[in-house]
């Protein structure tokens, strides 16, 4: 085994660890450990992609010496790792746009806290991308759940704090339904490794018997992970927590906690369940369902918020309604979509959340849109972001947003019966996104209502304008070389099977 | 395939230009230094323009977007055709502008993106298939955007974001065509008579029928296509003068570009005649003829009464599309160099006007043949060859349209057309003539005495009398058109 497939491991435990460390540093220096643990994730995630790449097959690599069908296994193949090179590059921008708020929104005593907290969410969400095995990704999947529900409530305002108890208890709800679907498995199955588990599904489904409950335990596995990210009409914490929670924790939960449960999701579909019998199953058809009406519901609601963190939020509503359209399709297609449309919706929410806080701390800290007239002038970089990420959104040609749509219609135009349905979706959706990020857009270009300071300019952090740079390059990235990372999906989505 | 990269000149010279001049906006330069280098990325662009319309048939490959969708541009005849009339009117309207706009903020901010829209037009011009199209189409919408907004009044916001929610809608209608479309090979380079794979599109004719019309309702709405032309009044009197003369002369021929691209070199007219797609598109633009010149001849204030008749003018064009018959076909490219022209100049007039007397209603006009003779002269000479007198040029597309029609087999709107065309021709005579008849005879009870000479500089009158030449000389040799066009519509039936 050559040195690179440690790698996985080595990431989640270095991000682990770095949580354990920070625990007794001040804030700053867990900041550094934190950026430092992020970089070397982004490392070693490349080197696995270039490897698992170069080899064309993905490998297993079990923890331990107990062997399958007992042990504890993870996985790596090209999608795992390139979900977690592109995770752990969202989390860097973020982390590098939402910096100076982090460290005033934050009380000073608990800095190190925020930090922790993101070392251990990193350390879940790569493990729900590795692993082999269906109780440690439960583990991860409530390591997750704490460490999210801290950072929506370290800002220690009021609102935050029932935004985080909200959250907590659809969370906890969701949480529970994959647990009581996992028990239904194991139970019939008796296996909690994905490979054994995949196989006694096989002879079930063969020999005809357990109908009911495997049908029981993929409804609650598919519900369960869809309240956690946000599904309509699981939907009502997103707004509230990623409206109150300080910017770097909103880009971070927005882009890639709920990201982390679908791509689960769509692990277990493959790995575990055997994507035929889902289809078979017809829950699928509810997701697909679901995930139109989301589209439009997220998108109307957006477009009556005045807030813009809000509006920014029902949009992830929609966005994330797009993901299970593509995975309700039913068809390899649609689910590389879908699995691309998490990359692009991932680095445009972020991108968005990001400038969005570059607007406002120009704007006097308000954040609705009349109050950000204006201050696409006063912060030209963030202007510029948040008007590359809005198009995006809307679906501008060559930006990352247009090649998932692409890729959604081609792939309705192959399932007959849902063509009509996703095109139209599509389209309204499409329409109604324009409607509110174009308004917001133009909003922030238009003369002020009054004046601002010549200082405010210079108010807007240094950081954020590389970090919203950064970001509109791996849009552009998304938009323009989408061909080898499609190729990739497609190859990764080949070696779930 | 041979790579031409001098092709890409034209398209993105302009947009550097224009975004050159966004940059001056602090530089501590004279207004005459910056309008000098807008006037030499004009006069370049002109002759990177031409120099590559005279190339022959070449083509490049710009990006390749996925494994089977690439940007890439070509160059035919009507790529000839809008490309050159886009660059020329550019220049002449951009002379006109440097004097108006000195009464106006911002000036680099308008002559920077008014460079990159033509470097977005000369892209439209020369892509080579449906999704290059789309993405400079949109480009468009969004560069011309901030013409429309310019002033940034309310009203004019509220106008901006009207012309981009309709053209996003449409456009995204288009897109949807296009995505219908591109499993049978729509997305392929553009080929005259259309390039749809004939055994991958049996038994699915209902959907390609669809696609179709979504595709020509939604391009259609940057040509104020009824029921798509709301925002076309509303957006293009906001606009600074200069601006309402090229969204109206040409930036509404890139939706008619889009329409003949979709339905000649895509989808092929023969697929499409006879069919319900036809009908309606007949009924629509027919509509759209009647109800724009009828709104106009309402309408009070100036721009906008020239805004309504834009609406009803691009749809003769449009309606000479949908007759898919190669008289009315020829009829519809000439109107739309003849209608660019007149268009132009109108509004061109109507600027000068307010940019001299600051008058914006029709009713206050009397008497101003008398203060500014040539301005008005050119408005005159125009709005006749707008009505289709001979032998002015709006005679010879409206002949070819009428001829067309009456030739297409189409049932009862092979004579309902020309009906209409003839009872709008007399409707525009009634909207547009009044200017010219108040203007140089104000009646016996007008004040001569306090006449004064209010002549515009000839940086406004040498455009307006190159256009008016333009528009006038053409109807007497029509030849080099109806050539071109007919060299177009021989490949096409």
């Amino acid at each position: 085994m050559d040195f690179v497939c440690n790698f996985p491991f080595f990431s989640i435990i270095l991000a682990m660890f770095c949580g354990i460390l920070s625990s007794v540093l001040k804030g700053p220096w867990a900041k550094r450990l934190c950026l430092f643990m992020v970089t070397a994730v982004l490392v070693m995630s490349s080197a696995v992609l270039a490897y698992t790449m170069k080899t064309g097959t993905s490998y297993t690599y079990s923890m331990g010496h107990f062997p399958a069908p007992w042990g504890n296994e993870i996985r790596a193949g090209v999608l795992e790792a390139l979900t977690a090179t592109g995770f752990s590059v969202i989390m860097l921008l973020s982390l590098l746009g939402g910096m100076s708020h982090i460290f005033t929104d934050v009380e000073e005593t608990k800095t190190n806290l925020f930090f922790i907290l993101v070392d251990l969410l990193m350390s879940s969400l790569l493990a729900l991308i590795y692993t082999n095995d269906l109780f440690t990704a439960y583990v991860f999947v409530e390591i997750n759940t704490i460490a999210a529900c801290g950072l929506i409530m370290i800002k220690q305002d009021g609102h935050g704090i029932v935004a985080a108890i909200r959250y907590m208890v659809m969370s906890l709800l969701g949480s529970g339904m994959f647990l009581i679907s996992l028990s239904m498995l194991y139970d019939i199955t008796g296996h909690l490794l994905m490979e054994p588990a995949k196989e006694a599904v096989g002879a079930i489904v063969a020999s005809g018997s357990y109908e009911v409950p495997l049908l029981v335990v993929i409804a609650l596995m598919s519900v369960g992970l869809a309240i956690k990210s946000g599904l309509y009409p699981f939907h009502s914490w997103i707004p509230e927590t990623y409206g109150y929670a300080t910017p770097a924790a909103s880009a971070i939960l927005s882009s890639l906690v709920s990201k982390g449960y679908i791509f689960l999701l769509i692990k277990v579909f493959y790995r575990v369940l055997g994507y035929e019998n889902v289809v078979s199953s017809k829950v699928i058809n509810a997701l697909f369902v679901f995930g139109l009406v989301g589209m439009i519901v997220g998108s109307v609601k957006a477009i009556k918020q005045t807030d813009t963190r809000k509006m920014i939020a029902y949009s992830s509503v929609a966005q994330i309604g797009y993901i299970y359209m593509g995975i309700g399709l039913g068809t390899k297609a649609g689910m590389a979509a879908a699995v691309f449309h998490i990359f692009t919706h991932a680095a445009t929410k972020s991108l968005l959340f990001i400038s969005a806080v570059g607007l406002y701390e120009v704007s006097d800290g308000k954040a609705d849109y009349r109050s950000l007239r204006g201050s696409g002038y006063r912060n030209r970089a963030a202007g510029i972001a948040f008007a590359v990420g809005a198009l995006s959104m809307v679906g501008f040609p060559m930006l990352s947003g247009f090649i998932s749509k692409l890729m959604f219609a081609t792939a309705a135009v192959q399932s007959p019966h849902k063509m009509v349905a996703t095109i139209l979706g599509l389209a309204v959706s499409t329409i109604l996104n324009a409607i509110y990020f174009l308004r917001l857009v133009i909003s922030i270009y238009s003369p002020a209502e009054r004046e601002y300071g010549a200082d405010m300019s210079h108010q807007a952090s240094r950081k954020l304008k590389v970090a919203s740079l950064l970001f509109i390059i791996v849009n552009l990235v998304l938009g323009l070389f989408s061909q080898p990372i499609v190729n990739a999906i497609d190859a990764g989505l080949s070696m779930f099977v | 395939m041979e790579q031409d990269f001098l092709l890409l000149l034209p398209i993105f010279f302009p947009m550097a230009a224009g975004i050159l001049t966004l940059a001056l906006a602090k530089a501590k330069m004279g207004r005459k230094a910056k309008l000098t280098v807008v006037f030499g990325a004009l006069v370049l662009e002109l002759l990177f323009t031409i120099l590559c319309l005279m190339r022959g048939d070449v083509s490049v490959t710009l990006w390749q977007l996925t494994d089977t969708i690439r940007i890439s541009f070509h160059v035919d005849t009507i790529s000839r055709i809008f490309a050159g009339l886009s660059v020329s009117v550019w220049l002449l309207v951009g002379c006109f502008a440097f004097s108006y706009m000195s009464h106006e903020e911002h000036e680099e901010r308008f002559f920077g993106f008014y460079l990159i829209v033509e470097g977005a037009l000369t892209a439209l011009s020369f892509a080579d298939n449906m999704v290059g199209f789309y993405v400079f189409f949109e480009v468009m919408t969004f560069t011309s955007l901030p013409l429309v907004l310019h002033e940034m009044t309310k009203p004019a916001i509220m106008a901006g974001l009207k012309y981009l929610f309709y053209s996003v809608a449409g456009a995204f209608m288009a897109l949807f065509g296009i995505f219908f479309l591109a499993g049978y090979g729509a997305i392929g380079s553009f080929q005259a008579g259309g390039i749809l794979d004939a055994s991958a599109t049996a038994g699915h004719e209902g959907l390609l029928l669809a696609s179709a019309f979504m595709m020509i309702i939604g391009f259609g709405t940057k040509a104020g296509m009824f029921p798509m032309h709301g925002w076309l009044p509303t957006a293009h009197p906001e606009a600074p003068a200069p601006a309402s003369a090229v969204l109206s002369g040409v930036i509404t021929k890139m939706g008619v570009l889009a329409v003949i691209r979709v339905v000649y070199y895509v989808i092929g007219p023969d697929i499409l005649r006879r069919t319900w797609v036809q009908t309606v598109w007949m009924i629509l633009t027919l509509t759209t003829i009647f109800l724009g010149s009828m709104m106009a001849y309402k309408e009070k204030i100036m721009k906008k009464r020239l805004a309504y008749s834009t609406v009803s003018q691009v749809s003769y064009i449009l309606f000479g599309l949908s007759l898919l018959h190669p008289a009315a076909f020829i009829g519809a490219i000439a109107h739309v160099i003849f209608h660019s022209l007149v268009k132009n100049t109108l509004f061109l007039g109507a600027g000068a006007i307010i940019y001299k007397t600051g008058k914006t209603k029709v009713a206050e006009l009397r008497g101003i043949g008398k203060e500014m003779p040539v301005t008005i002269w050119c408005f005159t000479l125009v709005s006749i060859t707008l009505v289709g007198i001979p032998p002015t040029s709006g005679f010879v597309s409206k002949w070819y349209l009428a001829t067309g029609a009456l030739s297409s087999g189409t049932g009862v709107f092979s004579w309902l057309g020309p009906v209409i065309l003839l009872i709008s021709a007399l409707l525009t005579a009634g909207y547009l003539l009044p200017v010219t008849i108040h203007g140089f005879f104000p009646g016996a009870d007008y004040d001569y005495g306090s006449l004064e000479k209010r002549e515009p500089s000839a940086l406004m009158t040498v455009p307006m009398i190159l256009m008016t030449m333009g528009a006038v000389a053409l109807g007497m040799f029509p030849g080099v058109i109806l050539n071109a066009a007919s060299a177009a519509a021989e490949l096409l039936f």
